[in-house]
């Protein structure tokens, strides 16, 4: 059974800190190789910031769910349609958010909430055939 | 007639007039010599020469490089002194940094030192070259170092992480695992991760960083100043270099982007390819992709497809 762990931190930069951390302890858990875990790092730091350089938000919610040998991470909500489009777009020649996020984890999905129209963004990240 | 000219008339220490051992060209060998009789700093000279004949040897290589422009004399000048940016550099080598990432930041040093070396000054070229040195790995350390406070103990386990990376990568041939990492570092996987994080404050600095703050010539890549470059950084593909913001890294880094985000390549697999640690590629990665969103605004902001006819 999937296990969720929900996470909700002031909209800074510092508290990216603290995101990283709780991922490091779920995919140390899930045996992530330290490039596993530099990649997943990498990509949520990449989102938060697109995110709080394109507006104004108060918190950040984070939901990690925990699933057999991945893990899949929502962060929101946002309402920059920018960042919306940036996600859905196709890697192109030049390191944007999207050939990061392609390049970086395993899936990359946007999910709307309905009631409020922001909406979150969803990366997977799976543990990596060569780790333990 | 130039002062460079009227310098040569005076040269007390010209080729031409240098009798006996002390003053003549040392071959190879003494070369060695000089150099480990450097080690600890160039005074000491247990091979034999004597404090005033090592200086005599470095008046006339400063003498042969400053007025007669050679660079043979300049590079024998590195080479002698190199024990003497190792000693230095290893002075350093606690504060979480590679030791030889320290040694190429101090040669970048001694090199300024000889370069900008005043032959009409009198002093010895260790007094001048020591605090630029110093200098120099001082102020690696400023840009890139520790930007918030972290525990001596973190910063201790860090440091052994890098180490034990180092050594369990090619053991295992792949990336290790946090648990991995913990028991070869004699230490839990929270203390890990905690140490982990802390190399992210490491480098954090830049992201305050004005976006002139790392640019000009001090911010060169090494490989810029030593030795021959790589010659894939040149044949890397233009759109990698034409991308907005690239022109803010150094070519080690614009190679380092493109083998992981264009060609695919694990941090493991570049750290092999570059010839530095997966933690070094890691942190240059990050510093890199930091560059780039200050140079860019942030890194949603798409270059059009090179081959696109409206790119703006």
């Amino acid at each position: 059974m999937a296990e969720r762990i929900s996470l909700e931190v002031p909209a800074t930069l510092s508290a990216l800190s603290t995101v990283r951390m709780v991922l490091g302890g779920l995919g140390a858990r899930l045996d992530f190789s330290l490039e596993d875990l530099d990649d997943l790092f990498l990509a949520m730091d990449g989102i938060l910031q697109a995110a709080l350089e394109d507006e104004e938000l108060d918190d950040l919610r984070v939901l990690a769910i925990v699933d057999g040998a991945s893990l899949r991470v929502s962060a929101g909500a946002f309402r920059s349609a920018r960042l919306r489009d940036q996600v859905a777009l196709t890697p192109g020649d030049c390191i944007d958010l999207c050939t990061l996020l392609r390049r970086l984890v395993d899936d990359v999905v946007v999910e709307e909430e309905e009631q409020d129209g922001s909406f979150s963004v969803v990366i997977v990240k799976n543990r990596s055939e060569t780790a333990a | 007639m130039s002062g460079r000219d009227d310098r040569r008339v005076n040269d007390p220490l010209d080729l031409e007039a240098l009798p006996g051992q002390a003053r003549r060209v040392p071959d190879d060998d003494e070369e060695s010599e000089g150099s480990e009789a450097r080690q600890g700093g160039p005074s000491a000279d247990p091979k034999g020469r004597g404090k005033d004949d090592s200086e005599k040897l470095d008046q006339y290589l400063l003498r042969r490089y400053h007025l007669h422009g050679d660079r043979k004399a300049r590079e024998q000048l590195i080479t002698m002194y190199l024990p003497l940016v190792r000693s230095l550099a290893r002075r350093y080598a606690s504060r979480g940094e590679h030791f030889d990432d320290l040694v190429q930041v101090g040669a970048i040093g001694l090199i300024k030192a000889i370069d900008r070396f005043d032959l009409d000054r009198g002093v010895e070229l260790t007094t001048y070259a020591t605090p630029n040195i110093v200098g120099e790995i001082k102020r690696y350390f400023r840009d890139k170092g520790w930007s918030v406070r972290v525990p001596r103990g973190l910063q201790e386990l860090n440091i052994r992480l890098n180490k034990v990376i180092d050594e369990l990568v090619p053991k295992l041939q792949r990336s290790p695992t946090i648990n991995e990492l913990a028991e070869a570092a004699n230490a839990t996987p929270e203390e890990v991760l905690e140490a982990l994080e802390t190399s992210q404050a490491y480098n954090s600095v830049s992201l305050q960083a004005s976006p002139n703050g790392e640019s000009g010539e001090e911010d060169a890549g090494l490989i810029d100043y030593l030795g021959g470059e790589e010659e894939a950084y040149d044949t890397m593909e233009d759109r990698t270099t034409l991308a907005p913001g690239f022109a803010k890294l150094d070519k080690r880094e614009r190679y380092i982007l493109h083998l992981r985000f264009f060609e695919g390549l694990t941090q493991s697999q570049i750290a092999e390819r570059v010839g530095i640690s997966q933690m070094h590629v890691s942190r240059l990665i990050r510093r890199s992709l930091e560059k780039l969103r200050e140079e860019i605004g942030d890194l949603d902001n798409p270059l059009p497809p090179r081959s696109s006819d409206d790119a703006r």
